[in-house]
């Protein structure tokens, strides 16, 4: 008995070393046909293939209904833009306006740089279908390696449930193109000197996502979601007179104002110390800003949306604000001082003037005499 | 997270002997498991607790094995399985490390069909199919299917340098489409735009050709100009850039110098502006012409976020057409912002809905006790008065005094609760002294942070149809008796040295003073377990919902233990007489700068006792029955 079964065992066993060869024939053939560096796709695994062709056949047929409009507009710059991507504008064929191709390949060149943040393409369950390249910045993982997998393993468990909700496309809404407008938590697996580290050492690191939705009519209806998402920086925003800076305790209460805000919105910094937000605001935006308040509790960052300000003695302004949690300093050795506790960093920008100046709408309007 | 659940379901296909290692595996598990769960129940829980988990940690070391290694694997595992060599506890230890291969491999091999389903499912040729193909079959049709993939469009061929997924024109069209913006490259001088993206025409309306050579001023809102100027430029006039430490948040002045550097450097810009909107020739359009013209110029102007950088091109590469020999610089570099213009949404459609027939409604915020902090404008449409005529005030004196009995009872509810009460139906004084029946939404308003209530927001909206009267619960008919006897007492009982207008601004006023202070003490008691004695206020609290207009006869206001009132003994008491409890035992407890605050000036001229004294006097001389002892009508309330 014990010999049949050997035998049976070795025959098997042949006819899987057999299967697994063939198998291995096409996983190869397919890595081929994938645009990717030869470098890169001799290292691919076959989860890593299938997922990577997957995304490959999405994204043709998400694009099918464009590429036959812009394929013929385009037509005469691809050459430029694959030769843009370096930035370099000899030995090309054709030879247009020197003008029109500089700044087309620049153009395509600068796009994501001026973005600031990549491109994401989530099927309606949470796959990235697609992500732009330049995610290996904001993320230290590359393309190939996030491509196909599903954003609920890269992000804070606790924006799930609003990544979830924000996934949701009924019809009618994708149909219209139903924006999308959110800040959530990504792996980061970049160090603070900007070099890849190990998946297990991740950071968590905030991102605002404003997208659209889109739909493709192809076979069967393929619904997603384009998402821009962007970190968001304080360090290096460009003040000007139309935007001051404030900070607040933890519940939104004032705790210093720039003098900005004076010619803005006429309260003095005084006024305003140990005043809340909520009180300064139109009622209508109040949501809004409750919005705002718990993803800087939660996320630590947050953009609010536009929403009017009340001014000293009447009317109102459209702002926006862009706000992070600072955290707490203790005085060290190297850093005498007072400790500064946990607070509040927003960075206002004023979008309207003082729209009816006349009207007084709350009682902290009212001039005191 | 679908897609690891199917996998947990055991979604194996490929064949015979994968299914029966599985099954295998789950009689096993069934055996070692001391729980009573249900084996399929045990893997799934497994799985989805174990896979997210592992993948977060140990994915870099899947991906990375190579082909040759994957072979080797599976020899293992069909061996390990047949030895049936489990016995370890993996419902138990979740560690990466310490988990069996089987599993491990089991994982994996459910990972794959994962792929390979959606694989045929996003292929066309494999869809017709009616029963599951192997896997073989999908990766040759796969492979097939990219290949027309391939051959079908020019813009992916990879001949050149890096071959990339999507093209730069596709990727860039789903950016713009994303964001909702277009690019634009203004020249720092005069802002002559000198190139824009064909996405403006979805974004402003307006067609490429005609924006470009222009300048961008021309497009802007006039009271931005100066905004974008200042952005633009690169002179010393305007301010140094300053920018944000975010680690300290403070402002750090910018060590570059101002001026052509800065250019070169590829400084950041982001600012917002208001851009114009080329109007639309559709009909709709004339419908919002129709209305105010505020509205038409609001339109006219959408905001724009613009961020991006100063660039500088050598005049050289710009050519004939550019800016070069337009430009008066000396210098051979042509300077200009590259950004991106994202368009926030526009509030049309809101306008649209404005336009249509809806109930009139306004917002207004209260402070805890009922007085008004935010009025909307629209409110002087329908109220009558002006926003700042009501600031201050306590909604309790505007509202009919049959509805303060349900209002005061919802004031309450509301400061307690984190849902929208809604009011029934009431009645408004406005400017002229008639009324206007609304109903309310309100909700309190906490910070996310204190969790302390911080105003009650209130939606207002008008009701047309006179129904105010039979949403109040029971005592209607009593109550507009009340209204008329009411009526036949225009004044107040003449009290020597006090007037009427104190006395009947302590009994509305102190009401929305007594909810809240209600509140405060409520939690204040909480906190503090050691106020054994019992509130002042637990009275009222009991009495009040049925107070004022009603004629129970509730519990006497001696209950109150330290409540002295002047000749105030049980029986013939009115039950309002629980509410001047109230704010008798406010005077009382509380500071006089509470009161002060709450209630208005008028009071401070009157000592405690006689203000008390000319309430409970003006109650005295009524029957039993009234329900007020001061004809509101006639009050003219001032602060």
């Amino acid at each position: 008995m014990t010999a049949n079964k050997e035998k049976r065992r070795a025959i098997s066993r042949e006819a899987a070393r057999r299967r697994r060869r063939v198998e291995s024939e096409v996983f190869e053939d397919l890595s081929r046909l994938l645009p990717l560096q030869p470098s890169v796709q001799a290292h691919l695994d076959k989860p890593s293939v299938i997922r990577l062709t997957l995304s490959y056949i999405r994204m043709h047929t998400l694009l099918k209904g464009e590429t036959g409009t812009k394929a013929k507009a385009s037509h005469t710059l691809t050459c430029g833009q694959v030769m843009g991507r370096h930035g370099c504008d000899g030995g090309r064929e054709e030879k247009e306006n020197e003008t029109e191709d500089v700044e087309a390949s620049e153009e395509t060149n600068l796009y994501l740089r001026i973005l600031e943040g990549f491109l994401i393409v989530l099927s309606t369950e949470g796959d990235m279908i697609y992500l732009s390249d330049n995610v290996s910045k904001y993320m230290g993982l590359t393309q190939n390696e996030l491509m196909g997998h599903n954003i609920f393993e890269f992000t804070h468990p606790c924006d799930h449930e609003e990544i979830r909700n924000n996934l949701r496309l009924t019809a009618e809404e994708v149909w219209c193109g139903a924006k999308r407008d959110f800040v959530m938590r990504i792996k980061s697996a970049l160090t603070h000197r900007g070099r890849s580290a190990n998946l297990k050492s991740a950071t968590w690191k905030v991102l605002h996502c404003q997208g659209r939705a889109k739909v493709c009519v192809a076979s069967s209806t393929v619904s997603c979601l384009l998402l821009t998402c962007q970190p968001l920086p304080l360090s290096h925003t460009l003040l000007s007179k139309h935007t001051f800076t404030s900070q607040h305790s933890m519940d939104m209460r004032f705790t210093y104002c720039d003098q900005r805000m004076t010619l803005l919105l006429g309260y003095s910094t005084d006024e305003l110390l140990g005043r809340s937000i909520y009180d300064l605001c139109h009622t209508l935006d109040i949501k809004l800003l409750t919005k705002n308040h718990l993803n800087l509790c939660l996320k630590s960052q947050s953009v609010s949306g536009q929403y009017r300000m009340l001014v000293r003695g009447g009317g109102y302004v459209w702002v926006e604000t862009h706000s992070a949690v600072i955290p707490s300093v203790r005085p060290s050795k190297s850093r005498p001082g007072a400790h500064q506790p946990l607070c509040i960093l927003c960075v206002t920008y004023a979008l309207s003037g003082v729209e009816e100046p006349s009207l007084q709408l709350s009682v902290d309007q009212i001039v005191q005499i | 997270m679908s897609a690891w659940n199917t996998a947990a379901g055991g979604g194996d296909r490929s064949g015979v002997e994968p299914a029966e290692e599985v099954l295998v595996k789950e009689n096993q598990s069934s055996v070692s498991l001391p729980s009573a769960m249900t084996p399929s129940s045990a893997v799934d829980m497994s799985f989805s607790t174990e896979m997210p988990r592992k993948r977060k940690g140990c994915m870099d070391n899947q991906d990375t094995k190579s082909i040759s290694m994957d072979m080797d694997m599976d020899m293992e595992d069909m061996e390990d399985e047949q030895n049936g060599s489990d016995g370890e506890d993996r419902h138990g230890k979740m560690k990466c490390f310490r988990e069996p291969h089987s599993q491990i491999e089991k994982r994996r091999r459910d990972k794959m069909n994962n792929l390979i389903d959606k694989l045929s499912a996003m292929i066309p040729s494999c869809n017709p199919m009616s029963r599951k193909l192997d896997k073989l079959t999908v990766l040759r049709m796969a492979v097939q299917h990219f290949k027309s993939l391939k051959g079908s469009t020019n813009s992916f061929s990879e001949a050149s340098y890096k071959p990339s997924f999507l093209p730069d024109e596709e990727l860039k069209h789903l950016v713009l489409k994303a964001a909702d913006g277009f690019l634009f490259v203004v020249g720092c001088d005069r802002g002559k735009i000198v190139f824009v993206s064909e996405s403006v025409t979805k974004m402003l309306n307006y067609i490429r050709v005609e924006l470009i050579g222009q300048s961008l001023f021309d497009y802007i809102h006039p009271k931005d100009m100066e905004k974008v100027k200042e952005q633009l430029s690169a002179s010393e006039l305007y301010p140094r850039e300053r920018l944000i430490d975010a680690k300290t948040g403070l402002q750090v002045q910018a060590d570059l110098p101002v001026g052509a550097v800065r250019l070169y450097s590829g400084a950041r810009r982001s600012f917002f502006c208001r851009m114009k909107y080329n109007k639309i020739s559709v009909k709709v359009e004339e419908e919002f012409q129709a209305s105010t013209s505020k509205k038409k110029e609001l339109q006219k102007y959408c905001t724009v976020h613009c961020t991006g950088y100063m660039r500088s091109w050598p005049t050289s590469q710009v050519g004939a057409e550019g800016e070069g020999d337009a430009d008066k610089q000396d210098s051979s570099h042509f300077s200009c912002l590259v950004a991106m213009g994202r368009v926030h949404s526009h509030s049309s459609p809101q306008v649209h809905r404005e336009v249509c027939v809806k109930p009139t409604e306004f917002f207004t915020r209260y402070a805890m006790d009922g007085k008004f902090t935010f009025v909307d404008q629209r409110a002087t449409t329908i109220l009558g008065y002006l926003p700042q005529e009501l600031l201050g005030t306590s909604c309790y004196e505007y509202f009919h005094q049959d509805d303060l009995l349900h209002l005061a009872d919802k004031h309450r509810k509301v400061l307690r609760s984190k849902d929208k009460i809604e009011t029934n139906c009431y009645k408004f004084k406005t400017k002229n002294g008639s009324f206007v029946t609304l109903q309310s939404q309100w909700f309190s308003f906490v910070n996310p942070w204190t969790k302390e209530v911080e105003y009650i927001v209130s939606t207002n909206t008008v009701q047309s149809c006179d129904h105010s009267r039979t949403d109040r619960s029971g005592n209607k008919s009593e109550q507009s008796s009340d209204y008329k006897t009411s009526d036949g007492k225009k004044s107040l009982p003449v009290i020597p040295g006090i007037s009427t207008t104190p006395g009947a601004m302590i009994y509305a006023g102190s009401i929305g003073t007594q909810i809240a202070n209600e509140l405060l003490d409520h939690n204040r008691m909480n906190s503090s377990p050691s106020s054994g004695s019992v509130s002042p206020f637990s009275l009222p609290r009991d009495k009040c919902p049925q107070t004022h207009n009603q004629i129970s006869n509730n519990v006497p206001n001696g209950e109150a233990p330290d409540i002295e009132i002047p000749g105030k003994s049980s029986s013939e008491d009115e039950p309002q007489g629980a509410a001047f409890t109230g704010a008798e035992s406010l005077m009382e407890e509380n500071s006089q700068q509470d009161l002060d605050g709450m209630v208005g000036p008028g009071l401070s001229s009157l000592s405690n006792d006689d203000a008390a004294m000319a309430v409970f006097m003006s109650l005295l001389e009524k029957n039993t029955n009234v329900g007020e002892a001061v004809d509101f009508e006639e009050m003219h309330w001032s602060l």
